[in-house]
């Protein structure tokens, strides 16, 4: 028994319910889904030959993840700012910044995804004001196309960019920042040698959260692409749904997993993951 | 979805009887609290439709008003059973899902009659017993072994009286045609309906579009690919043409009167060449009110009685041919069988759909992606 105990820390018992839960409830389904990958319509490997003999998966793959890319740079880049201007601003406007941050986190993806429709469509308020006072003769497409689909996501991805770096940047030692500036260097030099290496957790973690949520995006791609914007998870959809080639599906599903956990890999080559999870930094 | 059906009528139950006082206020709280927790517990058990009800499967909308009234009311009065709904929508992997999990909770689903054909000689459904369900109360090709044409829906176009009042288009060849007819269009994102409309623009007879030629449909419809929407459901197509974000739409026939209604006559419904999509009931196999009680219920929605109800309330056409000479006055410039346009449609046909859909919605998505 104690020679057990040395090998196994008791907390585990304390766990191992849980665990068993999140095991039969979670990988279960899942491994399932890896397995009609293979044996779904006929054993083998046929769905994922589809990967380099079809066109099609390769579009639609190379669309998400430039989608995903471009979505994940602006929200980033938004929540950078907004992150920082509500860490450095008095209290009072830091809660109406995060209050106005959670209102907009919190409305349905659809009323979001919709009101874009209402602004920037083509007979919208954005339009009608600018052909209205004669900038534009033509309405600007902003919306059915891949640039609706930006908008769109990056407006829904802002909040979630900035929770994370809200974090970080709350548990930074502003002392470190008061000793750069006494030792000599300007505020620009002080922000980018020794404020935003100290936010890479907070960045590197923002950064994944987007990407990997982006990659499930369905809705706004739907709504806003016009049809035209075909990402993986509407294609997935299509062939759960409509076409029931659920091989393919479980396939891309697979696919899809495994780039996830190939990022999180490589990422913690670089870091430890556990610092960006908020976990100690030891 | 099964799930939360159960807690739905669990706690519809609860409310009747709460209401008649046959429960206390603290019972009822602890009621919702329970339904609201029991989400997974309840995924280990049955949620199963009970044996003396009808549960109809379909996509939601006025429902309960139009089947219930058309429907419903009538069976209910004949058997005793009443109808239920389930609105999630049952499309072709959400009935393979439900009948391979050995857990059916539908009896009867508000579907295409291609599913039939796609989802049948698998084993996933009944087939309609053709002693009870009349053959003659359908169209001929569209009384087939899993599935039976009660109503028929259709694609056709609606287009902008201001943009084009001189000369209205009257034919798919005008939807493609945007050089003669400039501006924007919308069409259907999966397929059905589409390809079509792109061949008989293409100058395939309506008559002669089965088998598809899909690399001529592809190529028509990227022609006007730069100028073209895509829509996903009928609010949505009914949306790109109200907010005049296309000049000439492709949309569900049955709401053209509402589009006509809704813009104030700007927009205009054009039945020529309209392609007819036979609506068929489908029954799940192993539905839990049995196949008896369900091919009553079939029988019953094959009557023109209820058959002219659904037009009135949906403007879903009737399918059985004793119902066309009594579509009333004002439903016949819109209705597929009417007189006055049952010359001028094309059929669609279940079988070459059934057969190869998914090859065709792939290769569609290929093409507009």
């Amino acid at each position: 028994m104690n020679a057990i105990r040395k090998k196994i820390n008791p907390g585990w018992i304390l766990v191992a319910p849980f665990l068993l839960l999140v095991v039969a409830l979670y990988l279960g389904p899942i491994m399932n889904i890896l397995w009609l990958s293979v044996t779904d319509p006929e054993p083998g490997l046929s769905n994922y030959q589809k990967l380099y003999q079809s066109d099609t998966m390769a579009r639609i793959i190379w669309t998400t993840f430039r989608i995903c890319v471009v979505t994940t740079i602006f929200s980033v880049f938004l929540g950078y700012w907004i992150a920082y201007a509500m860490v450095h601003c008095h209290q009072q406007q830091k809660n109406y910044m995060l209050a106005f941050l959670l209102v907009s986190f919190w409305i349905s993806i659809l009323v979001r995804t919709f009101s874009w429709l209402m602004l920037l469509g083509r007979k919208g308020l954005v339009n009608d004001a600018l052909g209205g006072i004669g900038v534009i003769s033509e309405p600007i497409a902003f919306m059915r196309n891949e640039l609706g689909v930006l908008i769109g996501m990056v407006h829904y991805m802002v909040p979630y960019a900035v929770l994370p770096l809200l974090v970080n940047m709350q548990s930074l030692d502003m002392r470190v920042m008061n000793a750069s500036r006494n030792l000599g260097a300007t505020g620009t030099q002080t922000f980018w040698r020794v404020y935003l290496p100290l936010t890479t957790p907070g960045l590197v973690s923002s950064t994944l959260l987007v990407f990997i949520l982006s990659l499930g995006f369905y809705v706004t791609p739907a709504v806003l692409g016009g049809g035209k914007v075909l990402m993986i998870a509407e294609y997935i959809s299509v062939q759960l749904l409509v076409t029931l080639k659920w091989g393919t599906a479980a396939m891309l599903a697979a696919l899809m997993l495994l780039g996830v956990l190939a990022m999180l890999y490589i990422m913690s080559q670089f870091m430890k993951l556990s610092t960006v999870f908020g976990g100690s930094s030891s | 979805m099964q799930d939360k059906q159960f807690m739905r009528e669990t706690l519809t139950d609860g409310a009747k009887a709460f209401q008649a006082g046959k429960m206390n206020r603290r019972t009822f709280l602890t009621l919702c609290a329970m339904t609201g927790f029991a989400t997974a517990n309840v995924l280990a058990g049955k949620a199963e439709a009970a044996a003396n009800e009808i549960v109809m499967w379909n996509w939601g909308g006025q429902s309960e008003e139009c089947h219930g009234g058309a429907i419903g009311k009538p069976f209910e009065a004949a058997t005793g059973m009443p109808l239920r709904f389930d609105t999630s929508g049952p499309l072709q992997g959400k009935i393979r899902e439900m009948v391979d999990s050995g857990n059916v909770t539908a009896d009867v689903c508000d579907a295409d009659l291609f599913d039939s054909i796609a989802l049948g000689p698998t084993g996933h459904l009944e087939a309609i017993d053709y002693d009870v369900v009349s053959k003659d109360k359908t169209l001929p090709h569209y009384a087939l072994k899993y599935g039976v044409s009660i109503i028929l829906y259709g694609y056709a176009f609606v287009y902008d009286t201001e943009a084009y009042g001189d000369n209205p288009p009257n034919s798919w060849a005008d939807f493609f045609d945007t050089a003669k007819f400039p501006g924007k269009r919308s069409l259907y994102k999966w397929a059905n309906g589409s390809l079509e409309a792109a061949l008989m623009a293409d100058g395939v007879a309506k008559d002669a579009l089965y088998p598809l030629d899909m690399d001529r449909a592809l190529t028509k419809l990227k022609s006007i690919k730069d100028d073209s929407l895509y829509w996903g459901s009928g609010s949505e197509a009914h949306s790109m043409v109200i907010n005049g974000e296309v000049s000439m739409g492709m949309v569900w026939q049955n709401r053209g009167k509402n589009i006509e209604d809704d813009s104030d006559g700007q927009y205009k419904l054009v039945m020529n060449e309209a392609l007819a999509m036979p609506g068929a009931y489908i029954v799940p196999k192993g539905n839990p009110a049995g196949r008896e009680a369900i091919m009553k219920f079939i029988a019953t929605a094959q009557e023109p009685a209820a058959q002219l109800k659904l037009l009135d309330c949906l403007g879903m056409t009737p399918s059985n041919p004793a119902a066309f000479a009594q579509i009333p006055e004002n439903q016949q410039a819109y209705a597929i069988t009417s007189a006055m346009n049952i010359d001028k449609v094309a059929f669609n046909d279940p079988v070459w759909w059934g057969e190869n859909g998914g090859d065709a919605v792939n290769a569609f998505l290929d093409a507009i992606s």
